[in-house]
Formats: structure tokens, sequence, C-alpha cells
């Protein structure tokens, strides 16, 4: 019994701090460059491909491919929101009209991505073995890349924090979250920061598939079950928090341990199920106002 | 020092600025006054280039101000503190400062101008730490002003900054606006408060509906029939 819940726990942990990951990456792109990014796990996807192709081609190990893949996909955000949705954000009349434009070409996108990567790496799917080895915590046994995973992700959403918190630039990204208009007076340069928090929300979104790919199958289709989970943790956290997301990631894996000991196919069921209740209780999340 | 020509401005399909001309010299107070709706917040922002103007110029220290962001704005020296304040919620009273000194020649001497802003405002100190979503109205108009010093302007303004405060917060904010201006920073004063503001500022703009319909020296504004009538009540 004790074994059992030990179990629960852990692997509760090891989804949630990927989920975290993710929906910090989410909450940077909704909260503040105000796109309910669609395409936000065809990112994830191309992190893990990147990821898997640089592994099995060059042999680079996965944790290197973090610093490489990383950069790529952030610039891939960085210009995607310079060239696409900063064009819809000056022809959009009003903040609500940019919300709806921007996420139908997210939809748009998420095709192009993911059709795209059935061109070049083929629909079947792809994995290799790293770190593939058993731990022991205390009974329960798990492989040792998806512990790694986890002190990745975590460390990965902290080192984030501080840069928004004790950084200038962190600064004038949550000035701009709170009052873009504000913001420009201060001097900073809106346009500027819309386009680095896409790409940052990208650059996480990569850097999850980079981990996600040591453990877990890679195929061009895999991005939209992460997108779905990133949307209901940043409204569990709270629209636009970042410690709200990083907290609701870990409910929802410890939710969706615990749902899929119990009967595993219903933990998307359950993810769905968490979402509707919050949004009939509360609908703000946890740290929302 | 800031000069506008003939600026015409609209909101969607409505002209909001008629032909508005104004002209600032370098230390001077210059007030501009007029009732609600008469456009004086929207002339601040064509200013500072939130809103673009349909025809006419701005030049500021002889050069035009077309075609640049708001940001660029705030380089040229001009800081623009707006109306009600608009400081920053979830930060800090001394992050809201720090994003005052955002660009990067003020950030290099934030720390010495936080002491210089702490000094004209003691109670911002004790704030320091606090959210300013939990300031009094009173403390968070003593930010607002305090973070548009932070990028060491050589030009602010002001919109309606004693605006629903009570009477010996207005007292003060009108004295800090002189002391700023001892300190040789010229200022933009916008205010519906006219009995005070005429007597801080050297030259005031009447603007109405649009339009400017008077400017002259505050001596002569105060005495004429016109603001006696419409705007102080005699």
């Amino acid at each position: 019994m004790v074994l059992e819940i030990l179990d629960i726990l852990i692997s509760g942990l090891l989804n949630g701090g990927i989920f975290a990951l993710i929906a910090v990456g989410l909450s940077m792109q909704y909260g503040v460059a105000r796109v309910l990014n669609v395409a936000h796990g065809e990112f994830i996807m191309l992190g893990a491909f990147f990821t898997w192709t640089l592994y099995t081609m060059l042999k680079v190990n996965p944790l290197v491919s973090l610093v490489i893949c990383g950069p790529i996909v952030f610039v891939i955000g960085y210009f995607l929101h310079k060239t696409l949705y900063r064009r819809i954000r000056l022809s959009s009349e009003s903040q609500g009209a940019f919300e709806g434009n921007s996420m139908l070409a997210s939809f748009g996108l998420l095709f192009i991505i993911q059709n795209l990567a059935i061109l070049r790496w083929g629909s079947g799917i792809k994995g290799y073995s790293y770190l593939n080895f058993p731990v022991n915590l205390g009974g329960a046994m798990f492989a040792a890349n998806r512990l790694v995973t986890l002190l990745f992700a975590v460390a990965i959403c902290i080192i984030f924090y501080l840069f928004l918190t004790r950084t200038r630039l962190g600064k004038a990204i949550r000035a701009a979250a709170q009052d873009p208009d504000a913001a420009g007076l201060m001097g900073v340069n809106i346009n500027q920061v819309l386009a680095l928090c896409f790409g940052l929300g990208a650059l996480m979104a990569g850097l999850a598939g980079s981990l996600l790919s040591m453990s877990f199958r890679v195929q061009p289709t895999m991005g939209l079950e992460y997108t779905v989970i990133a949307i209901i943790v940043i409204v569990l956290g709270g629209l636009g928090s970042i410690p709200g997301s990083f907290i609701g990631g870990f409910i929802l894996g410890l939710v969706g341990s615990i749902v899929s000991h119990f009967e595993p196919g219903l933990s998307l069921v359950a993810y769905y199920v968490l979402f509707m209740i919050l949004l009939l209780v509360k609908p703000t999340g946890i740290l929302g106002r | 020092m800031l000069e506008l020509n003939n600026i015409n401005t609209f909101y969607g399909k409505v002209q909001s600025l008629w032909d508005v001309s104004l002209q600032i010299n370098e230390g001077e107070i210059v007030a501009l006054v007029g009732g609600n709706g008469a456009g004086k917040s929207t002339l601040l922002n064509t200013i500072c280039r939130l809103i673009l103007p349909a025809s006419g110029s701005v030049t500021f220290l002889g050069r035009k101000t077309d075609g640049l962001s708001p940001h660029a704005i705030v380089e040229l020296g001009i800081s623009h503190v707006p109306e009600s304040g608009r400081v920053f919620p979830e930060l800090t009273v001394l992050e809201n400062l720090e994003m005052g000194a955002f660009l990067s020649h003020a950030w290099k001497v934030k720390n010495e101008t936080i002491k210089q802003v702490y000094e004209l405002f003691p109670r911002l100190q004790e704030r320091e730490r606090q959210l300013a979503r939990t300031l009094s109205g009173g403390e968070r108009q003593m930010l607002a002003m305090g973070r548009g010093l932070m990028s060491r302007p050589k030009l602010c303004m002001f919109d309606e900054p004693s605006y629903g405060l009570a009477p010996n917060l207005v007292l003060e904010v009108f004295r800090i606006v002189r002391l700023l201006r001892d300190q040789g920073i010229t200022i933009l004063l916008v205010e519906q408060n006219v009995r005070h503001t005429l007597e801080v500022a050297d030259r005031a703009y009447v603007l109405e509906n649009g339009r400017m319909v008077l400017e002259g020296a505050c001596c002569e504004l105060a005495a004429s029939d016109y603001v006696r009538k419409a705007y102080l009540g005699l």
C-alpha cells in the first residue's frame, strides 16, 4: 500500500515536471503576448525530433541537445511573432479580435508544422534509448531518464523565474504583461518584448520536447495532447501566473497518475473533467485574481 | 523645446484635435487646462505617439518625431505620467521605479535616481517592498510621478496628477511640480484644477472641444473675464 502510494506520487511528479515546463511556456505566449498558441505542442514535437535526429545521426547526448535545440526553436518562435503575429496584432481592431485571429492563425500553424514534420520524418513512431536503466526510489522503480527529465524541467522553470523577477528584461516582460501601453511609456519596445515572450514560450516547449524524447515515443502528431494539457494547466494555475502554471503542472501530473493507477485509459478524461469543474467552480484558477 | 504645429488627431472617424499648436520653452511650467473630453489626454498621447496624428508636426529639441515609436520618445527625454498613474499593480513599488529607468542610460544610474525620488516622496521608501496595487490612491499617484522621473527626463508631462486626491495631497503635488522645475525639468501640466494650476504655471493653454481657445501668461489668464467665468466660477 505504502509502496503503491509512493509509486503514484513519484510518477505524478515525473509527469508534473514536464507539464509545468510546457505550461510555463504557454503562459508566456498567452499571458504576455496574448496568443493562445494551439501549435504549442508542435514546438515540443520539433524539439523532440531535433534531439532524436542529433542522437541517432551524430550520437549527440540529449542533454547537450538542449542547448542546441532550445535556441533553434526560440529563433523560430521569435521570427514567427515578428512576421505573423505582429501583423495580425496591428491589423486587429481590438485585443479581443486579436486573440481570436491569432488563435486561428495558430491552428493553421499547427497543421503546417505537423505536415512538414510528416514530410521530413514520416508518420511513424521514433524513439531511442538513453539513461534507460531503473532507479530504486524507496522501493518504487523508475527509469533514470525520467528522473533526469524532472530535474531539468524544475531547474529550467526556476532559472526562468529568476530571470523574470531579477533582471531588467524580465521585469519589463512582467510590466508589459500588466499594462503594455504604460510599459511603452517607460521606453520598453513592446513589439520586441512580445516577440521575445513568444520565442521564450517556444523555447520552453522545445526544451520540454528534447527532455520528453528521452523517455517517450516521438512522432509528428504527438503535440496536440501536450497543447491540451498546457491549456488546462494555465487555466488551473490562473491565467498569466507563472508560479500558478508551475504548481498547476504538478497538480495535473498527480491527478493523472492517481487516475491512471486505477484505469490507465482515463487520465486524459480526468484532465478534461478537472478542467470543466474548474471553469464552473473557480475560473480564475488557484493563483489567479 | 517642444513645438506642436497644426495637429489634427482622430479617434476612429471622430476628430478629437483640430489644428492644435503649442510651444514649450526650456525651464517653463506650461499648463494645459480644459474640461472633460476637451482632448487634453489625446494631446499628450499624440506627443508621445501612443496615438498618431493625421496631420501636423511635433518637434522636440529641433527634431521631428514623425515615425518614432513610443519607446523612442522616452529616449529623446520626454516622460509621460499618464492619467490615473497606470502603475504596474503586480510589481512592487521598487520594481515600478526600476521600470521607469528601463532605458540603459537611466538604468546605470537608477540607484542614485531612486534615492532622489525617495527624498521627494519619503512615503514610497516606506512602501518599497509592497505591491503597487496595495497602495492608496495618493500613494499610487506619487509612485507614478516618481516612476516618471526615473528616466531622468528633460520634459515631464503630468496628466491630471491631482485628480481624485485629498486637498492636502493636491497641494503637495503642485509643490513637487514646482520643485522639479527648480531642479531643471521642463513641465507640461494637464489639469482640471484650474485655480491651483494657474498659480503654479508660467503659461497656460485652454483647450475646448479639441480646439485651442486661449493661451497666455498665467497671471493674464487668471485675470481674464472668460477664464474667471468658465473655469474659476467667479
